[in-house]
Order: C-alpha cells, then structure tokens, then sequence
C-alpha cells in the first residue's frame, strides 16, 4: 500500500514535471480533445521509440490524446507518409520529416504551417513552450519568411567512433608501431584510418576476436551507401552539395558539377578500398547495422550515426563495448576543415528530423498540442539520453545530459561544440529522384562491378539527366 | 427467361461493380497517366501531355528498363522449370504411402501461408554475412563464400531458391489435386498392355495433366514475372542491378523518383509484355495438346 502511495505521488510529481509545471494548462487545453486519437508515422529511431513509448503515454494520461506512433522502417515511413500526403487521406495527422526531404515537401505543400498556427490559435499556445528554445536545427524546418513547418524531434551528427580498448593495448600499440612506422591511435587523416582497419583486422583474427578494422554502411540494394558517400565520406574529402553546381544544377565537372571530379573519386576509392577491412556483413548494412555492428564488438572504428552513440556508448544491455567508446570528430582532407569552419563547406551530416502536420490531417488543433509536448524543454534531457539527440540548447547542461555526455566520451559536448562545421542535406526538391538516380552507381562501385572512376562519371549522367528532365537546368 | 437473366445481371452487379472499381478505373487511370511527363518534384509538377507515345518512346531506349524485363523473364522460366519438376516430383510422391506422409505432407505446404516479405525476412535472416548460419556453414564446411551483397551471381541464384522453397508447395497441392482426380481406367490398360511406369508416366500421366499444367504455368509464370517483396526484402534489388526485376524498378521509378507517367507507361508495357508471353505459352501448349489429340 505504501508502495502504491508513493508510485502514485511519484507518477504525479512525474507528469507535473514532464508539463513544466503546467499541469493544470495541459489538462484545461486538452479536454475538448479528449478521446482523439492521433496516428503518426516516423522512422524506428531510439528518439523515435522514445516518443512513441514514453512521451505519448505521459501526453495521454496528462491531456487524455492517445497518440499512435507508427515507428517503422526508413523506406516504409517515407511510403506511407509521402502516400498519404499525396492521396490527401488524412490517415496521418503528424508524420516524421527527415531534414534532407523538407525541401520536397515544403515545395510540394504537404506541411501545416506551425507558426501560423499558433499564432491564429493563442489557446492552444503551451505556456513555457518556445520555438526559439531550439538550436539552430529548426532553421531545417522553416521557409523562406521564417515560419516553422516541423517540430524537431532529432538532431545528431555523424561522428567517428572507436574501440579505446583496441586502440590502447598494449601489445596493439607495439604491434602498429612495428608494422606502420607510427604511433597506433584514432585516426585524424584517411591514410592513419585505412592503416588502422588493415591493421584491427588482422589483429582481431590473430587474436582470435570477431571483429575487423572499420564499419561500411555499403548496402548494395538500399540507398544507406549512398548516403554514406554523398554525406559523409564525400563532404570530409570537400566534395560539398553531392558534386551539384549550386547555379546551374549540373553536377559532371565538365558541365561545372564535382560529381565525378578529382575529390570524389578520391573518396569513392578511400571507402571502397575499406570493404577489405569491414565486417563480412557490411554490404548489407544500412545505418542500423552499422551501429549494431559497432555495439557487438565488430568493428574497432567508424563513421556512426550520433543517434546510436549514446546508447552504444552507455546502454549495457544493447551494447558489448559500453566503457570502451571512444568519440572524434571524423578525419578530413587538407583545407576541408577551414572551409567548415569559415562556413564555406562541412565535414559531414547533420541528421535529424522533425514532427509536422499534414494538410490531411484531421486533428490539427489536438496535434498542436502534442507538437508542443514533445518541444517542452522538460521532456529534452530524458529524450537525450534515450537517443542521443539534442534539439534543445538547454539540453546540454541538463545534469542527467551531462553525466552520459561523460560515459559516451564527450559526444554531446562534441555536437554543441563542433555542430557548425556539419551541415543538413543540400535544399534539393528533387532530393529522392536525385539521389535514386545515383544509387545503382554506388552500388556497382561496391560490389566491384565498376570502378570508383566509372561509377561517379555514370552517376553525374544519371543524375544529370534527372535534374534536366525535372527542369531544374533553365 | 428475362426474368432469370435479370435476377442473374442483379446478383452479379456487386462483383461487377467491384471488378470495375477496383481493376479497370484503375487499369484506365495508369494508361491514361502514362501519356503524360508527370513529377510531382519537377520545376513544373503539372501533368504536361507531350504526345500518346511520349513515355514509350523513352522507355524503347531504356537499357535499365529492358534489361529487368530480360532479368524478369530469365527469372521466371528458370523458377517455373524448378519448381515446375520438384512439384510433380513430390506430388508423385505423395500419391503413394510412406511414414508419416500426413505430417510431410502437413509441414510442407507451411512455406505457401507465409507473407512474401516474411519469406524475405526469414531468408535475410539465414543468410545475411557474418551473421546468418548459412553463410558460416557454408564457409566452414566447404570453403565457399556466399555473399551476394557483393556477388550478383548469388544474389540472383539466392532469390531463385527462396522463391522455390516458398511457391514449390503451390506447386504440389495443385498437381497432387489434378494427379488424384486422374480416372483409373487408362492405367490399368496401360499395365495390362505392359508399359512400364515411365511410359505411364510419359504417355498418360502427362497428357491428361496439361490441363492442370496449363493453370499452374500461367499462375506461377504471372505471379513470377511481378515479383517484388522477397527481393525487396533481401536484395533490394542489388547489388547494382542483380537483381532490379521489373516490379522493382517500376517502384524505384515511381515512388522513389517520382516518374509518374513514365512509370505508367513502363507498368502498361509490361502488362503487355506479360499478356504476350502468357498468350504465346497458351498457344503453343493447347496446339500441341490438339497435335497429341
């Protein structure tokens, strides 16, 4: 019974917490919507599970909004949102908006526009809620005149992850030395990285260990290889905006693109030459592989999603190689981190995605108000932790945020610190056709089929071609 | 008499309405999209009608278009031939008597209730590299590496026998059902004139099969040439374009590039295409049958 009383004062002390001591509001604005049901649609991220599984329960039992979070598959999200929208069903009224396909949808004017929203509802204005509570991530979600179209749910960049344990054996360090001429220790340039894999991998074998000297997200059917080259390994080579001319929408460097130019075969030829190095599985590892892969204990570095960071780094009981992480910022070429840093280029991905309403949508107003839940700088520390991301710029000194930041070596001190020199997908409506387009090239270099070289000149094609039909080149 | 047609036209109209709901107004609506140059991310997203032919024109020249149909077909004949003869076979032999015959007969058929992309899964499952058991075994006990995220010949070959292991048993029940209702009388004679059971088999079990032959061909022969979640599931229609079958790239086209028109165009051409083929194994199988007759 005493139990019982003391899980009942702590559940209230909870939600009261979790409402910003707004309680009392959050009940009053929601009444008239209680019963609604809200269906929303995102991808099966940790943020995404956190939502769906602790931040929806909290909003029912505080306002009386059920809210359905359909987490599914990255292709299946897109497909059945996108389907939605299109069809005008209303089968949706919130759907996930990744930061690279904002631009399609804002075009396509898919999205309820938020401020606006607000503004013409004061009711439904959440007290203590503010927009400019955000980093600078939400800038991803608004248009030209700086209305907000998405609520930023996720906001995580792409960094380089080792195995400390690995990397500060002992006999590993002597080893390295004897064999390369250096001092063995994480890389901070392409050629100490490819040394690092060739090395961990023979290392792991002779030491009897399952594990090999770098992850590859080199799915040769799914476009998570793609994004790999296209944001990751690209960028750090200085191959900025997929190679595309800004101007002319040309992306072959005879047409004045850098698809195919000397940086990008560069890079393709870098990262394919790693397939040696990586887990036998890694042509058909997407992003979630990979981070799986680096959990088991499989891979002793890596370019990794910062949404698995933090769990992979913390999280005992989905990870192998907790205490063991290590976080960099990835290696660069010569002069690429000054552009980052002048603002003139980046070093890699700024993921994320936001919560937005469709046009469709049938409950917009009890949507608001769950948008508006899920932007209350109370939910963000729990949110963090759970998966690695940061929306919010209190966030970081949250105590809870800090003592992870200190078990996952500095992750969430590295994205305040360092999240300027990333940058979001290049604001292309024709992002999903642009990049289906260069996808079998990709592929082919993978698998060996074409040569890096041959690869990128056939993608500039392609992707020309595309551009050119969607009449984007005058 | 009118009253009975009449009373036969009302029973019918829910069906008839349904099969125009949901088959032609669609079928109509994809010719019709396919006449136009449609992308909803283009600079201008309208439908823009630029010619009947259009679409056609540029799918005559798409090399990646005509090579999944090449793939498609290659896919087709070479599943329908194997699961074609492991059916008959195991429909032979679950006409005779043998241990525990109800319970294979039980557990085979299970495959055939499972959604095509759990099939995938399952065999994702099995075979993915370096975590999947078969890749393992076949690496520890033969030396032979399988990994068709890198080798297209697998990859293809891969998707072959999954579609076998799901479909054979399709296969089988419809030939067992046809094998069972076989009259008796022929194979009597047969033996008291002294065939022995291969020329049964060649000349009386086959003969009277080709028309529950001709059924299992055609579904299986459809159902093949529009195949599209197993592959999604454990390909995704890589590497490269291993294994890009028609359906595949009509997706790709049209919901990841958002081709509208163009991929209408390309779902009518291959309708066409399948009717043709359907059209040319009718043909060739009822004239033989009328040749044997």
């Amino acid at each position: 019974m005493k139990k019982l009383f003391i899980a009942l004062v702590a559940s209230i002390f909870s939600f009261s917490a979790m409402a910003g001591g707004h309680a009392e509001w959050w009940k009053k604005a929601g009444a008239p919507y209680a019963g609604t049901v809200l269906q929303g649609v995102a991808e099966n991220t940790p943020p995404g599970q956190f939502a769906g599984e602790v931040l929806a329960k909290d909003f029912e039992a505080l306002t009386g909004i059920k809210v359905q979070l359909e987490n599914t598959s990255w292709d299946s999200m897109y497909d059945k949102a996108i389907k939605d929208m299109e069809a005008n069903s209303g089968i949706y009224d919130f759907v996930y908006i990744e930061q690279d396909i904002v631009y399609d949808y804002l075009n396509r004017d898919f999205l309820v526009n938020i401020t606006e929203g607000l503004a013409n509802n004061p009711d439904l204005q959440a007290p203590g809620v503010s927009l400019d509570d955000f980093t600078t991530f939400i800038d991803y979600f608004k248009d030209g005149s700086g209305d907000v179209f998405g609520v930023p749910m996720e906001a995580f960049i792409k960094v380089y992850l080792y195995r400390k344990d690995l990397f500060e054996a002992a006999d590993a360090k002597a080893s390295f030395r004897a064999q390369y001429g250096y001092g063995l220790s994480p890389a901070t340039s392409f050629e100490q990285y490819r040394d690092n894999a060739e090395f961990f991998t023979h290392y792991c074998a002779d030491n009897g260990m399952e594990c090999w000297g770098t992850t590859v997200q080199g799915h040769t059917g799914h476009p998570a290889s793609t994004y790999e080259f296209l944001e990751s390994i690209g960028p750090s080579f200085g191959l900025y905006n997929w190679g595309v001319n800004m101007d002319s929408y040309q992306s072959c460097v005879e047409n004045g693109g850098q698809l195919n130019g000397g940086r990008a075969k560069a890079a393709l030829n870098f990262w394919t030459q790693l397939l040696p190095f990586a887990p036998p599985e890694a042509l058909q590892s997407t992003w979630s592989e990979v981070g799986a892969s680096f959990a088991a204990g499989r891979a002793a570095q890596g370019w990794v999603y910062g949404e698995n960071a933090a769990w992979i780094a913390t999280d005992a009981e989905k990870s192998a190689v907790v205490g063991n992480v290590g976080v960099m910022l990835p290696p660069t070429a010569p002069g690429v981190m000054t552009q980052a840093a002048s603002g003139n280029g980046y070093i890699g991905y700024f993921d994320g995605g936001a919560y937005g309403i469709p046009h469709s949508s049938k409950n917009k107003e009890a949507t608001m108000l769950w948008l508006q839940y899920v932007a209350q700088n109370e939910v963000q520390a729990d949110w963090a932790i759970a998966g690695g991301r940061i929306t919010h710029k209190s966030t970081y000194a949250d105590p809870k945020v800090m003592a992870v930041d200190e078990q996952a070596d500095g992750y969430f001190t590295l994205m305040r610190d360092t999240g300027f020199l990333y940058a979001g997908a290049p604001p292309f409506p024709f992002h999903g056709a642009g990049r289906a387009a260069i996808d079998p090239f990709i592929y082919k270099a993978l698998a060996g089929e074409m040569t890096p070289e041959e690869a990128l000149d056939g993608a500039c094609v392609a992707l020309d071609k595309v551009m050119g039909d969607l009449g984007y080149q005058g | 008499m009118f009253s009975n047609n009449r009373t036969g036209w009302l029973l019918l109209s829910p069906t008839i309405f349904i099969l125009i709901l949901v088959g032609l107004v669609p079928f109509f609506y994809v010719l019709y999209v396919g006449f136009f140059k449609w992308n909803p991310l283009a600079v201008d997203p309208s439908m823009q009608f630029e010619g009947f032919g259009y679409n056609y024109r540029q799918l005559i020249f798409d090399e990646v278009f005509l090579s999944s149909i090449w793939r498609s077909i290659r896919f087709a004949v070479v599943t329908l031939f194997f699961e074609l003869s492991l059916g008959f076979l195991l429909a032979l032999s679950l006409l005779s008597s043998f241990p525990l015959k109800s319970f294979f007969r039980g557990v085979h058929t299970l495959p055939l209730v499972i959604a095509p992309i759990v099939v995938g899964s399952i065999f994702k499952l099995f075979t993915v590299q370096g975590l999947g058991p078969l890749p393992h075994f076949l690496k520890d006990f033969f030396g032979y590496t399988l990994n068709y995220g890198l080798n297209a010949d697998q990859a293809f070959w891969m998707i072959v026998i999954m579609d076998i292991w799901h479909w054979t048993p399709f296969v089988t029940l419809t030939l067992l059902a046809g094998l069972s209702a076989l009259p008796q009388d022929p194979y009597e004679s047969a033996k008291i004139d002294g065939a022995n059971n291969f020329q049964i088999f060649i000349y009386i079990t086959i003969p009277m099969m080709v028309p529950v032959l001709i059924v299992v061909i055609f579904i299986r022969l459809m159902d093949s040439l529009k195949i599209v979640d197993e592959v999604w599931m454990l390909t995704g229609g890589g590497p490269g374009y291993a294994t890009r079958f028609t359906g595949i790239h009509i997706w790709k086209e049209v919901f990841e590039k958002r081709f509208y028109g163009f991929g209408s165009a390309m779902s009518i051409l291959y309708l066409y295409i399948t009717i043709v083929i359907c059209w040319l194994l009718y043909s060739v199988m009822v004239s033989r049958g009328k040749s044997e007759d």
